[in-house]
C-alpha cells in the first residue's frame, strides 16, 4: 500500500512556458501549455491557480487567457518590488521552455449571471477582469471597467481593452489622472448591477467602504491579491503551547507539526480532508491566542476576528493557543 | 459488555441477519485477530467484497483515495453502469470537484457558525423533552430521537412544520433500505430493478427529488440563507455549476443524513447511559464534561457500521491479494472497538481519553455534519438528563435489518420525572 499524507489532492499539471512576453513595464505574460496532450482542466472567470515554484514557494495567479482553450493557460505577473520570491522567480527564473508545476484552477471569485455589471481594477488585479468583461460582452450584458495603475505605461492589456471594447473602459494612470474616482463610479446603485473588485489593498477596502454605505448586500465581489503564506516565516516556524479546553488537555507544539497533527496524536477526534487550507472541514473555535492565520477559507474580515481557525495549516503568534476541542 | 466470539468459519458480515441480532460485534472481534482482511461473498448477486475491521487500516485506506476510490460507489451495491452518473452525489466523487462540493456547504456547519443555532437547539430540546416526559412510558425513538433531529434539518432546510413528518419517513425508507419494516421496495429485490436509476434502488427517492427541486425553484436567485438557497445559488468553487441530477442527489443526502444518524446516536447513547448507571449518575455530577461525553457516545453507538470504497490497482495487504476492482469495506464500527487503540473498547468511559474514533470517518469524506451532530447530542442530554430521576429500559429492542446503519426501531423505557 502506498503511504498517502494529503488525502485529497487537486490537479495537478506539468505545463511548460510556451511564451513569456512583457506585457507592460514590470508585467510579464506567461502562456502555460500542456504538452502531453491529455487537455487541462477547465475554468471560468476569476479562477486563479497556484504556481509551485519550489518547496515552500507557492505563488496564485489569476488566468487571463481565455476559457475555450483547454491546451493553455495564461497568468500575467508583476513583479513587486517587496516580492517574498514568488514574483523575482517567475520573472528571473522562468522562460520560455522552462517547465512549472501548476495546482487547480479554482475560483473564489465566480463571475455570476447579472444584466448590468460595474468592475473596477487596479494594477495587476486586471487579470481576472479580462475573461470576465469578455464574458460579459458575450452574454449581452451592459457593463463598464474602470482601470487604474500607476502609470499608463504600467497597465497592462490596457490597449487591448480599449480598442476591443471602446469606452465600455475607462483608463486612470495615476501620474496623469490621480486616483480612480470611486465616489463617481459606484455613485449610482443599482439593484440589477453586479460590483466585481480586484487590485491593491487601498483599493479594495476603498471600494467595500463605499458599496456597504450605499449598495444592496451581496452586489460587491471582490478578490484580494494577498500571496498565500505557505511558507515559515524568517527564523523558522515557532513551537508553542496548546490547551484543549474542553478535553483538559494542553500540549506542545513543535516547529516541524500541526496544530491538527498534535490534536490527533493526542487522541482527541479531529476531521480533516484536504490538509491544505482549502475545504474548511478543520475549523476551530479558538477561545485564546493570537492565529497566525494560513489558509484560504476565512476571509480577511474572519481572520481579524481570531474567533476561528483551520488547524492544518494555521499556526499561533502568541505563546499558548486555546481551543474549544 | 464483551460480546463472545465467533469462530471464523461462521463470520457473514453479509448476512442482515446478524445485524437485526446485533450479532456482528464478535464477528469484528475475530476478524481484527485473525483475518483484518477477509474476502466475504455475498448471496443475493452482489460480487464479494473484503472486509477490513482493524483500526490502522481503516484509516490508511481511507485516506488513501487514489488506490480505493468512492467513484465506483460507497454502499455494498453495485449500481449498474449506465446508471452510475445519474446517482453520483458528492459521497461518490473524489478529488478537486469533490473538493468543490464539499466547500459548497462546509461552513455552514463549522462550530462556529452553528452557534448561531444555539438558542433554536435549546428551545427545542426543551418542548421535546417536556412533551415527551407527559407520559412515563414512551418510545425512546419515537418520542425523543427521531423528532429532534429532524426539526434541526427542516430548519435549516427552511422546510415548513408540516413537512417534518414526512421527511422521517422518507429517511426512514431510505437508510432502512434493505429492512422490510421501512423500505416499500427492498433494495435486493426484483421489484427494486425498476429503481436501479434511483439513489438505493429505492422509488421514494424520486418523490425526495420532487420535493427538493420544488424547493429548488422557489428559491432560485434569492438571498435565503437556508441551505437550499445555497446550494442552487452558489457556483462551486471549480466553476462547474451544479447539474440538476447533482442537485437532487445532494438535497437527498442532507435529507437522509441530517435524519438518520444523529438520531441513532441519541438512542445508542441513551441505551448505553441506562445500561451504565455509574456513568449517568457521573455525567449528572460533571455536566461541564458534557463535550467530551459526547466523543464516547459517538465512539460507542458507532451509527454507521461501514463506508466502501473499490480498489484502483492491485494492493496487498495482511499477505492478501486484493484485486484491482475489488470491493473494500470499511467496517468503522470495528475500528471503534479496536483494543490498540481503545483500552475496554467495550465499556463506556464518558472521560475517554484518548478517544480518537472513527464513527466520522479519517479521510477526505469525512463526515460534513460531525460538529452539527456533537452540537445536537451536547444539547440534548443537557437539557435530558436534569429532568430525569430514574429510566429504565421497559421491553426489548428492536434493531434496523442493515449492515450499513445500526440503527434502532423500537427502544421502550419508562422515565420518572425529577
Amino acid at each position: 500500500m502506498t503511504e498517502t499524507r494529503t488525502t485529497l489532492r487537486e490537479h495537478e499539471s506539468d505545463l511548460v512556458v510556451a511564451s513569456a512576453t512583457a506585457v507592460a513595464e514590470g508585467v510579464v505574460e506567461l502562456r502555460l501549455a500542456d504538452d502531453s496532450g491529455a487537455g487541462l482542466p477547465p475554468w471560468t472567470p476569476g479562477a486563479h491557480v497556484d504556481l509551485v515554484l519550489g518547496d515552500d514557494l507557492v505563488r496564485q495567479y489569476s488566468l487571463c487567457g481565455d476559457p475555450a482553450d483547454a491546451s493553455s493557460y495564461t497568468v500575467a505577473v508583476l513583479r513587486e518590488p517587496a516580492s517574498r520570491g514568488g514574483s523575482a522567480y517567475v520573472h528571473e527564473g522562468l522562460a520560455e521552455g522552462s517547465r512549472v508545476t501548476v495546482r487547480g484552477p479554482r475560483n473564489h471569485f465566480p463571475l455570476l449571471a447579472s444584466p448590468r455589471y460595474e468592475f473596477v481594477a487596479g494594477g495587476i488585479g486586471i487579470t481576472p477582469m479580462l475573461p470576465m468583461v469578455a464574458e460579459a460582452e458575450a452574454s449581452g450584458a451592459d457593463w463598464h471597467l474602470s482601470y487604474g495603475g500607476r502609470t499608463a505605461a504600467s497597465m497592462a492589456y490596457a490597449e487591448h481593452l480599449v480598442a476591443a471594447y471602446g469606452d465600455r473602459v475607462t483608463l486612470v494612470p495615476f501620474d496623469e489622472q490621480g486616483v480612480l474616482d470611486l465616489a463617481t463610479i459606484l455613485g449610482s446603485p443599482r439593484a440589477d448591477t453586479l460590483v466585481y473588485c480586484c487590485g491593491p489593498e487601498g483599493l479594495l477596502a476603498a471600494v467595500e467602504g463605499v458599496c456597504t454605505s450605499s449598495w444592496p448586500a451581496g452586489a460587491l465581489h471582490l478578490e484580494r491579491f494577498a500571496a498565500k503564506a505557505t511558507e515559515a516565516p524568517a527564523g523558522g516556524e515557532r513551537s508553542f503551547e496548546l490547551e484543549l479546553a474542553a478535553s483538559g488537555v494542553t500540549l506542545q507544539v513543535p516547529p516541524d507539526k500541526s496544530v491538527f497533527d498534535v490534536i490527533q496524536d493526542a487522541g482527541v477526534s479531529v476531521l480533516g480532508s484536504c490538509h491544505e487550507g482549502i475545504c474548511g472541514t478543520c475549523e476551530q473555535v479558538v477561545l485564546e491566542g493570537e492565529v497566525d492565520h494560513r489558509d484560504s477559507v476565512l476571509n480577511e474580515t474572519e481572520k481579524a476576528a481570531n474567533d476561528a481557525m483551520m488547524v492544518c495549516v494555521s499556526r499561533c503568534l502568541s505563546d499558548r493557543l486555546v481551543l474549544d476541542l | 459488555m464483551q460480546p463472545t466470539p465467533v469462530p471464523l468459519d461462521q463470520v457473514d458480515l453479509a448476512d442482515l441477519d446478524v445485524f437485526e441480532q446485533n450479532r456482528a460485534w464478535g464477528m469484528f472481534d475475530t476478524l481484527r485477530r485473525e483475518a483484518p482482511v477477509h474476502w466475504n461473498p455475498e448471496h443475493d448477486g452482489g460480487s464479494g467484497f473484503w472486509s477490513i475491521t482493524r483500526y490502522d487500516d481503516i484509516e490508511r485506506i481511507d485516506k488513501d483515495p487514489e488506490t480505493f476510490t468512492s467513484t465506483k460507489f460507497t454502499n455494498l451495491e453495485e449500481p449498474p453502469p449506465e446508471y452510475q452518473e445519474l446517482r453520483r452525489s458528492i459521497l461518490e466523487t473524489d478529488g478537486p470537484r469533490h473538493l468543490a462540493l464539499r466547500k459548497l456547504l462546509m461552513r455552514d456547519f463549522t462550530p462556529a457558525q452553528l452557534r448561531r443555532y444555539e438558542d433554536f437547539l435549546r428551545g427545542l430540546a426543551k418542548v421535546t423533552v417536556a412533551t415527551a416526559l407527559q407520559q412515563e412510558q414512551m418510545d425512546f425513538v419515537d418520542a425523543i430521537a427521531a423528532d429532534y433531529p429532524i426539526a434541526v434539518l427542516a430548519r435549516l432546510l427552511d422546510t415548513p412544520e408540516e413537512m417534518t413528518p414526512r421527511l422521517i419517513a422518507w429517511g426512514n425508507e431510505i437508510v432502512g433500505f434493505s429492512d422490510p419494516e421501512y423500505a416499500r421496495v427492498l433494495v435486493n429485490s426484483e421489484e427494486a430493478e425498476a429503481y436501479r436509476h434511483l439513489p438505493f434502488s429505492s422509488p421514494v427517492s424520486q418523490e425526495i427529488f420532487e420535493y427538493g427541486r420544488t424547493l429548488a425553484a422557489e428559491r432560485t436567485g434569492g438571498d435565503g440563507d437556508d441551505l437550499v438557497s445555497k446550494l442552487v445559488n452558489r457556483i462551486p468553487e471549480d466553476g462547474v455549476p451544479l447539474s440538476p441530477e447533482h442537485y437532487d442527489n445532494y438535497f437527498l443526502l442532507l435529507v437522509v443524513a441530517g435524519n438518520e444518524t444523529t438520531r441513532q446516536a441519541i438512542s445508542h447513547s441513551m441505551k448505553a447511559l441506562i445500561d451504565n448507571p455509574d456513568q449517568m449518575q457521573w455525567l449528572v455530577e460533571h455536566p461541564e464534561k458534557m463535550q467530551v461525553a459526547v466523543e464516547e457516545f459517538v465512539r460507542f453507538a458507532s451509527p454507521v457500521y461501514h463506508f466502501r470504497r473499490t480498489a484502483t490497482r492491485d494492493v496487498e495487504l495482511h499477505g492478501q491479494q486484493i484485486k484491482q476492482g475489488d470491493k473494500v469495506v470499511m467496517w468503522f464500527a470495528s475500528g471503534n472497538r479496536d483494543e490498540t487503540h481503545f483500552e475496554d473498547p467495550y465499556t463506556l468511559k464518558l472521560d475517554r481519553m484518548p478517544n480518537d474514533h472513527m464513527s466520522f470517518g479519517k479521510g477526505p469524506h469525512s463526515c460534513m455534519g460531525s460538529n452539527l451532530a456533537r452540537f445536537e447530542m451536547r444539547i440534548l442530554f443537557e437539557t435530558l438528563l436534569p429532568q430525569v430521576a430514574e429510566i429504565r429500559q421497559n421491553g426489548d429492542i428492536r434493531r434496523v435489518r442493515s449492515n450499513f446503519v445500526n440503527g434502532i426501531k423500537a427502544f421502550p423505557v419508562s422515565i420518572a420525572s425529577a
